[in-house]
């Protein structure tokens, strides 16, 4: 596994202190959307299907930051839409470094290049860069060919300036474990510091439901990906995370984990479902009911979804929640092995 | 199928809750007609039927907002603006790059006949 090691005291410190003070529900990563505008259309993305006056909007920096104060997770990751076209997107990681958050920037890379002296080297800044598979799978997933190259080249001009970077897959209905596992090694070679795997899910506005992945096949495309890791593979992520999506650990939904903040508030329940919106943190978790989401509640949207937004929170919960899954976690990421 | 265009009739069958929460799932602007004829044109993206004065949250034409209505003030909802998330899907896509490569594969070949690669052949 390839966290580093302060981000991985501060996250466990962290998670050890909600413990202590008896919070149920606390916050993990908060996935902050500046603006939902992007410089590609992908098929299986619901985030950007808007009218052109939602498109053209986005938060001002003081409700970037009031959303991420209130909340407090340490960890604040900034989707989108694309965020390198957010127009204060360099104060914006300025001011998040500033407060000790490890901050997660997801881009297409495609405006990297041309953006990158915005910001400055910190371990508490990463790249995280869309990447669903070698050249072809990624430009079909993106809806766009060249866009691989792109990013690649957007990954080598980043790295060479001495970023951290990290890439974040997707993986959908009929993706190849062997090309996977030659895309694993295609991007450890290109020198990223580690990389981030989900299945995708069937958003309910997404127009591209029947390719999202069902549970069953989740496991079964995840244990054939993942049997036998490769020493050099790193993962930017929980190692009982990746344990439950090949099938080996038997996890609930954390949908309070990973909250989401945009133009419209916050999301209720998760990153995923847009049921409403609550105006403050506060009234978010107070008033959502919890209860009807995750697989146990028996609500239908959550039937399949195995997504890291609502299940990597439970993983990392469960890490400081027992000596066995902390012994599995240390002994992970030591071995590499799954 | 999308409700582009839909212009529902509050009624004994369709109540206005279910109304607004077909234009909360929506992914296009609709307009909202009050009960006093005036009207209200603009992205409905947050309800709550379950607050002790219902109501729905709105960006207008021009982003401004949010625009808070209370449910009893709204006689209907329309359906008016393009629905954003219709005929954007993936089959779309991938129709729309085999007939671009079938075309190019077909320009390619006209291209190669018209150079007579084998000029034996008359």
């Amino acid at each position: 596994m390839s966290v580093p090691v302060s981000q991985m005291f501060t996250v466990a410190s962290y998670v050890i202190r909600q413990k202590l003070a008896g919070r149920k529900r606390y916050p993990l990563v908060l996935m902050l959307e500046p603006l939902f505008r992007c410089n590609l259309a992908c098929a299986g993305c619901g985030k950007i299907q808007y009218p052109a006056q939602i498109l053209k909007k986005h938060l001002t920096l003081e409700q970037c930051l009031r959303a991420v104060d209130e909340c407090g997770a340490p960890i604040v990751s900034i989707p989108g839409g694309e965020p390198l076209m957010y127009p204060e997107i360099g104060e914006l990681v300025t001011a998040l470094v500033a407060r000790k958050k490890y901050v997660y920037l997801c881009t297409n890379a495609i405006l990297l290049k041309e953006k990158m002296d915005l910001f400055s080297p910190s371990k508490f800044l990463s790249f995280s860069v869309h990447m669903d598979g070698l050249r072809e799978e990624h430009d079909e997933a993106v809806c766009r060919d060249g866009v691989y190259d792109e990013a690649v080249d957007g990954i080598r001009a980043v790295l060479a300036r001495g970023f951290r970077v990290t890439t974040n897959t997707t993986l959908f209905d009929g993706a190849s474990p062997l090309r996977m596992r030659e895309f694993f090694d295609e991007m450890m070679q290109l020198g990223v510091e580690g990389m981030m795997l989900s299945p995708g899910y069937s958003y309910s506005k997404a127009p591209d439901k029947e390719h999202f992945l069902r549970r069953s096949k989740t496991h079964q495309l995840f244990s054939d990906m993942l049997a036998h890791p490769k020493k050099h593979w790193k993962f930017n992520q929980s190692p009982l995370f990746l344990r439950f999506l090949m099938g080996k650990k038997d996890y609930e939904c954390t949908p309070w984990g990973n909250p989401t903040y945009n133009m419209f508030g916050w999301q209720r329940p998760c990153y995923l479902l847009q049921d409403g919106y609550a105006t403050s943190f506060k009234e978010l978790i107070e008033t959502t009911p919890w209860e009807q989401y995750g697989r146990k509640s028996g609500n239908e949207k959550c039937r399949d979804c195995m997504v890291h937004c609502g299940y990597e929170a439970t993983a990392v919960d469960d890490t400081f929640g027992s000596l066995k899954a902390f012994g599995e976690t240390v002994a992970a990421t030591l071995t590499g092995k799954l | 199928m999308s409700l582009e265009g839909w212009t529902p009739e509050i009624g004994e069958y369709l109540t206005l809750a279910e109304v607004v929460e077909f234009a909360f799932d929506y992914r296009g602007n609709t307009t909202v007609i009050r009960t006093d004829g005036t009207e209200l044109l603009g992205y409905l993206f947050n309800r709550n039927a379950s607050a002790p004065r219902p109501y729905i949250q709105m960006f207008d034409e021009g982003g401004e907002g949010p625009i808070t209505i209370p449910y009893a003030e709204i006689a209907t909802i329309k359906f008016t603006g393009k629905d954003t998330a219709a005929g954007n899907s993936w089959k779309a896509w991938v129709e729309r790059r085999e007939k671009e490569k079938a075309e190019k594969a077909v320009a390619l070949g006209s291209e190669r006949s018209g150079r007579n690669p084998d000029p034996h052949r008359g």
